[in-house]
């Protein structure tokens, strides 16, 4: 009950709106903070304290300037692109089991970074085919569902479902015929791992960018998700903001995935763990989400590389080990 | 004050033939009541109206500019519907679904102040729902979510208010209640336009009517025009039985 | 000069635990500390080797603190000599038994870089198409220089041990492993080559179904041993087959490979068709896959015992 009485809670006039904003904040940073000190090496307090101020020896500052500290952000810039994403598409869709790869943007992603490597190229080849390919899942899927006619959410959900059966049998046919010494290059990047991500700029700055360009749309994608007829006739202009969320999260999430590959569980479950605890003013729930699906994912990182260290963990496993629990708990609670 | 013009207009039925092309005009104070069959197009004709629907012919004038050109904010500034479907699939509380009738008052970057609370707790208590103000939409009854729907189209405040069914689900008290205050509004000089199911509530608080028949054909007029047993018993395919209660005609299905 | 720093490799007492690895590098700091005109020579004259990325790899001194980033980089390291300086190994590392020793930095699929960087290796050893390139080029955007090696043929595995014997500062002793693998090899190939040309498939994996071409390290042995490799003309390296394609090609010797030793049902598999020539003839044989499918000197070992089975099946014609 108490779940539910905070959802109840009214988000109106921007009260109470900073409160649990800067909560995750500082969540996020605690987050960050034990990425930087733990490790399958260890960095003592005091010298990863040196190292901060820009100080330390010479090895403390390569594991956690150069090693720790891009994973980590990686980490966060991907886990709140996805969680956004998955908030958007739940909102487009107007169903609550959409995420962000349900309109096939990873299988378009992932067929786009097998070509590269069926072709040998690599490096950012690899990552532009890949954004490349999610973005003409995303053209294809939006295109078709339109039709003739008009589209409506169950139709886009399942053009989107389709299509992505289709790239899943077009990546099982790469696989199939490409030559066994580009199987495992392949197959990595499939797994969704961040240990293999590079830099976190592109990722932290395009969901900086999207966060910005959604908050003056906040309050007309709450009145979106009472439907389109009842949104236009409160006067938003329904088709460009479908177009408009649709493209943003399609651009998240193929960042997300040229970034770590795949990575499931944190679009679907972060923006519903938020609406429980925080309803659902779109303007409170994407920055929200931004914050505690990176924090969340950080923490997965963590827990991945450092469980069985130095053995490495997929990070999707830790996701789902760490939000399940959380997410069932939460719905428990909440009636 | 407002008015909305109907010109030439017929509404997209899909496989229906055109029919009679509507042209009438919705002059402030007037309280429009659309009857007629299941099927009839009243719905869409108030989308149509709304703008939320293209007609296939014809057109229609807020204040004398076509809907097409005027942007959706500008239209949703001076009209307002009360949908008969709602979709909340999402959690929202009785409060925040009534502010939402503010979207169309304040800019992108605006939160909602003092005074759009204000209006929207008005409009929760002249609905009788602000008791439920912390709720979610999702445990309130029909009748409930009825008057709720109808408290966020006041907190809209336009000028001209086109409300779908807005007796669905009342029980006979509120039925009354609501069609006072859509009076109400109809006297403080704003156009109300509303479909209805029941021909003696039309009858009562109605002053115009406009009869939509199933094969497209249709009348308008003054209330007492229009209240022919004999047209009346043509729009529905049923005979009627007619009385006077309380100085008002009183339509009875005979069995 | 290079093959003098090399001295605690040929030092009798072969390390066999991570404390006495760390007693011999302190040794052989202590040497160049001791001589330092060595370390000026070696600095003065850089060991540069290409790799199978085919870019030039260079060092300033031999190097002395080796990653060996895959089982088969840690066994041609050991044969080549460098053993001894390997500091970090990948699990599966497990020949020559004094590999399972050395600090584990996970799997060659997902290397610990913390574990990695920490242990301060001066030589990663990398494999091309196991390990993920970021990984590889994590490492070498740190400083670390990176050797890549794709060993795909007997010849291939005689080079790769001698540019590894080069990076580590051990010619003497990998050239001479490297001379006497081509020799033997060769010889091996010599008893073999007027043999009479016998009909073989090797099995490498049994669900799904697969063998090798031509162009295959096991291909070029069964060729070696006078086998005529049934699926060899297929255009991929590992290609994927049924039943109906062997019983089609019907080999007179079929041989498995498998997963750890003496996986005989994937043998058993292929009685249910008895009018298959090898089952008629009894020709399935097992090699043990570790001494066959890895590119490394115990190639030698799975060559001879893949060439007895072939002569064994010539016998029962």
């Amino acid at each position: 009950m108490a779940a539910a009485e905070l959802g109840a809670h009214p988000m109106f006039a921007g009260r109470g709106m900073w409160l649990p904003l800067a909560v995750l904040a500082l969540g996020g940073c605690a987050a960050l903070g034990l990425s930087l000190a733990v490790g399958s090496a260890s960095v003592a307090p005091e010298m990863l304290w040196a190292v901060l101020r820009g100080e330390g020896d010479a090895l403390s500052r390569t594991l956690v300037l150069e090693l720790r500290l891009p994973r980590s952000l990686s980490a966060f810039a991907v886990g709140g692109l996805l969680a956004v994403a998955g908030a958007l598409m739940q909102v487009l869709l107007r169903n609550p089991l959409a995420d962000p790869y349900v309109l096939g943007l990873s299988g378009g992603a992932s067929v786009g970074a097998l070509a590269a490597m069926l072709a040998g190229l690599g490096g950012a080849v690899i990552t532009g085919s890949a954004f490349a390919g999610a973005f003409a899942s995303t053209l294809l899927v939006f295109g078709l569902a339109h039709g003739t006619g008009s589209w409506t959410p169950s139709r886009l959900l399942l053009t989107g479902v389709v299509v992505a059966a289709g790239w899943g049998a077009v990546i099982t046919l790469m696989l199939a015929l490409s030559p066994a010494e580009r199987l495992p290059g392949m197959l990595y990047w499939l797994m969704g791992d961040l240990s293999y991500s590079r830099t976190p700029w592109p990722p932290l700055a395009l969901l900086l960018v999207i966060c910005l360009l959604l908050m003056p749309l906040g309050r007309s994608l709450n009145v979106m998700a009472r439907g389109p007829l009842q949104a236009a006739a409160l006067g938003v202009k329904v088709r460009p903001l479908e177009w408009g969320i649709y493209l943003a999260a399609s651009a998240l999430t193929a960042m997300a995935v040229t970034t770590a590959g795949s990575i499931g569980f944190v679009g679907l479950v972060v923006p519903h763990m938020l609406r429980l605890v925080l309803g659902n003013d779109q303007r409170l729930i994407l920055p929200a989400c931004a914050l505690a699906g990176g924090t969340l994912l950080v923490l997965a990182d963590t827990l991945a590389r450092t469980m069985i260290a130095p053995e490495q963990l997929p990070v999707g496993v830790i996701t789902a080990l760490l939000g399940v629990p959380t997410f069932l708990y939460l719905l428990y609670r909440s009636r | 004050m407002s008015r909305l013009e109907i010109r030439d207009l017929v509404i997209d039925v899909p496989g229906r033939v055109d029919g009679r092309a509507l042209s009438l005009s919705l002059e402030p104070g007037q309280m429009w009541g659309v009857l007629g069959p299941n099927g009839a197009g009243k719905t869409t004709l108030l989308h149509t109206l709304a703008g939320l629907r293209a007609p296939r012919r014809g057109g229609v004038l807020l204040d004398s500019r076509p809907l097409a050109v005027l942007g959706r904010r500008q239209v949703a500034r001076a009209l307002g519907l009360v949908f008969q479907e709602r979709h909340d699939g999402f959690p929202a509380t009785v409060r925040e679904t009534a502010l939402i009738g503010r979207h169309p008052w304040l800019s992108p970057w605006q939160m909602e102040g003092g005074e759009d609370l204000r209006l929207a707790e008005e409009a929760l208590e002249r609905l009788d729902v602000d008791h439920l103000a912390e709720r979610l939409v999702s445990t309130l009854s029909g009748g409930e979510r009825q008057r709720l729907a109808i408290a966020t189209l006041l907190t809209q405040a336009p000028q001209i208010w086109l409300a779908d069914e807005p007796t669905n689900h009342l029980d006979l008290h509120h039925q009354t209640a609501v069609m006072a205050l859509l009076a109400g509004q109809a006297a403080e000089g704003k156009v109300v336009m509303m479909c209805l199911h029941d021909l003696n509530l039309a009858a009562r608080w109605c002053d115009h009517l406009l009869l939509l028949y199933p094969d497209g054909e249709a009348c308008w007029g003054p209330r007492d025009a229009m209240l022919v047993p004999g047209a009346l018993e043509r729009l529905y395919g049923q005979r009627l039985a007619t009385a006077e209660v309380d100085g008002a005609p009183v339509f009875v299905p005979v069995r | 000069m290079a093959m003098i720093i090399s001295a605690p490799a040929v030092l009798p007492l072969s390390a066999s635990t991570l404390g006495g690895r760390r007693l011999l590098g302190r040794l052989a700091g202590l040497a160049l500390a001791l001589f330092p005109w060595w370390g000026a020579s070696a600095q003065a004259d850089p060991v540069c080797v290409v790799d199978d990325r085919d870019r030039e790899v260079c060092l300033a001194a031999p190097a002395s603190r080796i990653a060996t980033l895959s089982p088969g980089a840690t066994e041609l390291t050991w044969a080549a000599g460098g053993g001894d300086r390997v500091v970090a190994v990948v699990s599966y590392s497990d020949y020559p038994p004094e590999a399972r020793e050395v600090t584990s930095v996970g799997s060659h699929t997902r290397v610990d870089l913390e574990t990695l960087v920490s242990l301060e290796p001066d030589l990663v050893i990398g494999w091309v198409t196991g390990n993920p390139i970021e990984q590889l080029e994590t490492i070498e955007a740190l400083g670390v220089p990176v050797f890549y090696i794709e060993p795909r043929s007997v010849d291939s595995v005689a080079t790769t041990i001698e540019r590894l014997a080069r990076l580590a500062g051990s010619e003497a002793q990998g050239d001479a492993v490297a001379a006497e693998f081509r020799a033997a090899m060769a010889a091996l190939a010599d008893e073999y080559a007027d043999a009479e040309p016998v009909a073989t498939f090797y099995q490498v994996w049994d669900e799904p179904l697969m063998s090798v071409n031509d162009e295959h390290l096991i291909g070029e042995v069964v060729r070696l041993c006078g086998g005529v490799n049934v699926f060899g003309e297929l255009s991929r390296l590992v290609p994927r087959i049924d039943d109906e394609a062997v019983l089609a090609a019907d080999p007179e010797v079929i041989v498995a490979g498998g997963m750890g030793e003496e996986n005989r049902h994937w043998l058993t598999h292929w009685q249910q068709y008895p009018g298959l020539a090898a089952v008629e003839r009894d020709n399935l044989f097992f090699v043990p896959p570790s001494l066959i499918q890895r590119p490394t000197p115990r190639l030698l070992e799975g060559s001879r015992i893949l060439c007895e089975k072939l002569e064994v099946a010539r016998g029962r014609r």
